[in-house]
């Protein structure tokens, strides 16, 4: 049976208005990732890595070119249905976390599943943590988990809601070697067991040599490994 | 719906949500509080000066009143009383005495009572009931005139009544304060026995009436189409008269306030929802990727917002309930009469006040969240970019529209506004300016001053914005201090306690040495004599004052009528010049006078006085203090054109209540001489400027304390920021106190340039204030100047610095994990 492509992209530039003129961020960029495949995308600061991966995911809309998410096409849509193929396909894992300061790990875990309406949420969300050796920590507040952890509990809102692609942009860039392995490797086994397809922004070579592919962005352009 | 609530409940925990719903109970229960607070002394003032006049309305009449009238009312369901007052002789045994006599119904008064009392110059006890048919009050003074005690009979035309009582107060005597006549009070069923009115007699009728505010209304556009000349309708505030005006005035002032509530609630709301829309930025882009749609989002904050909305609008209208109720029972011990109940019907304004300043502040900016780009979790330099002039343009709208529905005009609001924009201005030019130049001075972050300085400058914008808020807070309540301060001494200037509270007419030459004898040995304090020759105004410039003023111009009808004319060679206490030269031979006519007919320096009056016709040139122009008690006269003419003509004298005394029984026996020599008492109805007034002055402190330490709790927001609001920074200072090594030196100079310097604005914005809004709201004299107010810096320098620092401690006092690791 044939592997179903997760991600297409087709001849994608982006271009941002500056002070100082336009400036064109991502030059004719053509790729496909494949359902199930991990890719990492490396490359100098100011590269282009993070806007691709925004791209990729929708957050944001391309100048020209196309994107495909299993085969719908983000140009033709508008924010409302963007949001809905978010909530529906993809997970995100951030360097800053960016988890809600006002909620504690499990309400956090809880929130995609809830934004869904499902209402097994708590149970999931326990599950997630649990998985992610959290069990203690149910009802802490971000600001009172460490680094590690609180990156741990981003993972679990992440897989929270089963999604098809995760996309992490430096999941271990604000961790140290020790708590980022133990990040990495939490990633990676759920990655596996959910079938997850995986696209990654690190500076780090060692966990971009773990990926299945690696693409090295330079100057706005897109070079394989 | 269930997202939306548990996502509030969540956040209520961290502190944002906490301060959206303080902010909407502060401003809901402010304006609630005092919305009801003025409303309840609104019905109180009516009360009291309906009390002033015996009713709620009152048609005087030199003609019987007609009974399809009286059946007008009756169909209305108004309650109605008459009162027939004429002069007339009033004897007993030997003596006599010209009298002013009321004949007054058996419902009269309906508002209001008499004071009346058993002994010569008591008290008086208070009594709703006007004498039996056959019985007869006379003043102390009039029974003293005719010897007479109770329980002894006088002759009023061909009937004899007992003499039941002394008169202290008939509560509509103010309406005749000027007749200088003594009063005595009679039952209206004697009146057609006397046989004193007949065709010809100079007979006043009044018919009084009280009763639903709609049925005198209505009753009102019934009767006034039918009114002769000799008709008039009168309310209890009438412009132009004294209590009218103090009354107006406090009525304006309680508005002031409330509208200056109105602009502190949209303040506070601005800023708890400009620090709520702040804080959730990132969390939303976060739900945004998590898959939130726009859609999704939208029904969530309207959700929240309407919930919030409702907890705010229920616990500030509860609370602003119990601070009225506070502060009424505050002035109840203090006011003579109880306070009527508020009405509910009056919390709209304050659920209005809410309900505006959610929808101008809150939409707009919840609009902000819903477009933030999800791309910002990445790449959070990415900011929605956004006109927050757009944003806080139509805070400003919603908040002109609450002013105006809450003064029902235009006025007060655009003062209001100008001013604000005016300072809007100011605040930006000069804090650019002074922020530029401090930066320009320093260099370096080794001294407090350098960083505090520097951090003026680097966080421009915010620190404008702050200054802007800083000022229009301290602005408001400088404002309202100095409105406070003016209007009260004004009130309390006008009428001292020692105010001449007894007119002495009809005086002869001859009597005026004996008379002052009297008042020497007595101790009395008196004014100038002044003498009186009675004469009319002709013509001015040759147009005879028929044509000027045709028929139904209504009072006071100057020109109309004779008047007191004098002479004098001092412009007199009570009188200030305001054009022209006083000492010219010529005619010196009073301010309002001369406004009415258009007069100006120069102009030619043609007087009669006498039968004959002199004509003078006006040369000087006064302003006259009418509530200074002295005698005060519209016209001064130069002494060699009145001193040929007979005059009697007139002057003003202060005759304390330990005085008066030997004051009236020592002038009983002098039967002539008419004595006019308005000591009660100073009294009455004077405790009315008291209760009033007393609710204007309430109202106005009420609008403090809620001023005070709006900077103390402002303050916090931009805390984290300043917190951050000294976080990462005391991270680099600096001592605690360079930390506080630089948020000591940061803080200080925004109170003080806002605090010195904010006198110069509050000086420029009295004077707006003072000429064209409460039409009073435009004065300095230096006590604003010193006041204005200082609660700036010290409070905003006091509330930054403490805030801040927690800088100094925890770890810096801690608190760099917080940030």
């Amino acid at each position: 049976m044939a592997v179903k492509t997760a991600i297409k992209v087709k001849n994608l530039t982006h271009t941002v208005t500056a002070n100082t003129g336009d400036l064109t961020i991502l030059k004719k960029i053509n790729m496909e990732i494949k359902e199930g495949e991990s890719v990492a995308i490396v490359g100098a600061s100011g590269s282009g890595k993070s806007t691709l991966l925004g791209l990729l995911a929708g957050l944001d809309i391309n100048t020209s070119g196309e994107i495909y998410l299993y085969d719908h096409a983000f140009s033709d849509m508008d924010e409302e249905a963007r949001a809905l193929l978010r909530g529906q396909y993809v997970g995100f894992i951030f360097q800053s976390f960016h988890l809600l300061p006002s909620l504690q790990a499990i309400e956090n875990v809880m929130l995609p599943a809830e934004l869904k309406g499902d209402k097994n949420a708590r149970q999931k969300a326990e599950a997630l943590l649990a998985k992610v050796g959290l069990s203690e920590r149910l009802t802490h507040y971000p600001s009172q988990l460490s680094g590690g952890e609180q990156q741990r509990v981003a993972i679990a809102r992440a897989f929270a809601s089963s999604p098809r692609i995760l996309f992490a942009d430096e999941p271990t860039g604000n961790l140290d070697e020790g708590n980022g392995s133990i990040i990495i490797d939490q990633l990676f086994e759920l990655n596996r067991s959910q079938g997850t397809t995986l696209v990654m922004v690190t500076h780090d070579n060692e966990l971009a040599k773990k990926c299945d592919r690696q693409l090295v962005m330079s100057a706005g352009q897109l070079l394989e490994h | 719906m269930q997202f939306a609530i548990r996502l509030l409940l969540r956040d209520l925990r961290s502190g944002d949500i906490l301060t959206l719903i303080i902010a909407l109970i502060i401003s809901v229960s402010t304006v609630t509080a005092i919305s009801l607070f003025i409303d309840r002394l609104q019905l109180s003032f009516e009360k009291e000066s309906a009390s002033l006049m015996a009713a709620d309305r009152l048609i005087r009449s030199d003609d019987a009143i007609p009974q399809i009238w009286r059946d007008k009312a009756r169909e209305l369901s108004l309650q109605q009383a008459e009162n027939t007052s004429f002069r007339t002789m009033i004897f007993a045994g030997e003596a006599l005495q010209l009298s002013l006599l009321n004949a007054v119904t058996d419902t009269y008064p309906l508002r209001g009572q008499f004071l009346v009392d058993d002994t010569l110059f008591g008290a008086g006890k208070t009594t709703r009931q006007p004498p039996q048919p056959g019985k007869i009050w006379l003043s102390s003074r009039l029974a003293s005139l005719l010897n007479v005690q109770l329980g002894e009979q006088v002759e009023v035309g061909e009937t004899t009544l007992t003499v039941a009582g002394y008169l202290v107060r008939d509560p509509g005597s103010s309406s005749s304060a000027f007749a200088v006549s003594p009063r005595a009070v009679m039952n209206m069923a004697d009146l057609g026995a006397t046989g004193v009115i007949i065709p010809g007699s100079r007979v006043r009728y009044s018919l009084l009436l009280a009763g639903e505010q709609e049925a005198l209304e209505q009753y009102e556009n019934w009767v006034k189409p039918q009114f002769n000349e000799g008709q008039r309708w009168r309310t209890p505030i009438q412009k132009g008269e004294r209590i009218g005006d103090t009354i107006g005035k406090a009525q304006s002032f309680l508005l002031l306030a409330g509208t200056l509530a109105v602009i502190l609630s949209g303040i506070a709301i601005a800023l708890a929802s400009s620090r709520f829309v702040k804080r959730h930025l990132m969390q939303v882009a976060v739900l945004k990727t998590l898959g939130a749609t726009p859609a999704t989002l939208i029904k969530t904050f309207l959700i929240q917002f309407s919930l919030l909305f409702v907890i705010g609008a229920v616990i500030g209208l509860a609370l602003g309930w119990l601070i009225q109720g506070l502060i009424s029972s505050l002035l109840s011990g203090l006011m003579s009469t109880s306070l009527p109940e508020p009405s509910a019907a009056r919390l709209w304004l304050g659920i209005a006040t809410g309900l505006v300043s959610m929808l101008a502040f809150c939409l707009p900016l919840m609009q902000r969240l819903i477009k933030i780009s999800p791309m910002t979790v990445l790449q959070p330099a990415i900011r929605l970019e956004q006109n927050t002039l757009i944003i806080y343009s139509i805070g400003f709208i919603g908040m002109f529209g609450l002013m105006c529905l809450y003064t029902q005009g235009f006025l007060l609001p655009t003062i209001m506004t100008l001013a604000i924009a005016g300072i809007g201005a100011l605040v930006s030019l000069l804090g650019f300016g002074v922020f530029r130049l401090g930066r320009s001075l320093t260099s370096g972050a080794t001294s407090g001053w350098q960083i505090g300085l520097a951090s003026l400058y680097r966080r421009l914008i915010p620190n404008l914005f702050q200054l802007l808020v800083f000022t229009l807070i301290i602005m408001l309540g400088l404002i309202l201090v100095g409105v406070k301060t003016s209007l009260v001494s004004d009130w309390q200037q006008q009428l001292p306690a020692d105010a001449p509270n007894h007119y002495l007419f009809n005086v002869q030459t001859e009597q005026i040495d004996p008379i002052n004898q009297i008042i020497d040995e007595l101790g009395v304090p008196r004014s100038d004599w002044y003498p009186m020759v009675r004469g009319r105004v002709i013509s001015v410039n040759g147009t005879t004052i028929q044509s000027l003023y045709p028929e139904g111009r209504g009072e006071p009808e100057l020109y109309e009528r004779e008047l007191n004319l004098t002479w004098s060679d001092s412009i007199g206490k009570g009188n200030k010049l305001v054009a022209g030269d006083f000492d010219a031979e010529g005619l010196s006519v009073e301010q309002a006078a001369a406004l009415e007919a258009d007069l100006s320096l120069g102009d030619k009056l043609e007087l009669n006085i006498g039968g004959n016709v002199v004509t003078l040139p006006i040369t000087s122009v006064r302003e006259v203090d009418w509530g200074s008690m002295q005698p005060n006269f519209y016209l001064i003419l130069p002494k060699e054109i009145l001193q040929d003509y007979t005059a009697n004298f007139v002057s003003s005394v202060y005759v304390s209540d330990a005085k008066a029984q030997a004051f009236y026996n020592e002038m009983a020599q002098f039967p002539t001489v008419s004595m006019l008492n308005v000591g009660e109805l100073l009294k009455q007034i004077q405790t009315i400027i008291s209760q009033l002055s007393q609710a204007i402190q309430l109202v106005l330490i009420c609008i403090l304390a809620a001023g005070g709790l709006v900077l103390l927001a402002s303050v916090r609001a931009t805390l984290e920021e300043r917190l951050e920074e000294g976080a990462l200072l005391r991270v680099l090594g600096a001592r605690k106190a360079l930390v506080q030196q630089a948020l000591f100079i940061e803080f200080g310097s925004l109170g003080l340039l806002s605090g010195l604005i904010a006198a110069a914005g509050a000086e420029a809004c009295l004077y707006g204030l003072q000429v064209f709201v409460f039409n009073a004299q435009a004065s300095w107010h230096p006590l604003l100047w010193g006041l204005g810096p200082f609660i700036g320098v010290v409070i905003i620092c006091a509330i930054g610095l403490s805030a801040s401690r927690t800088v100094l006092k925890v770890p810096p690791m801690h608190l760099l994990r917080e940030f």
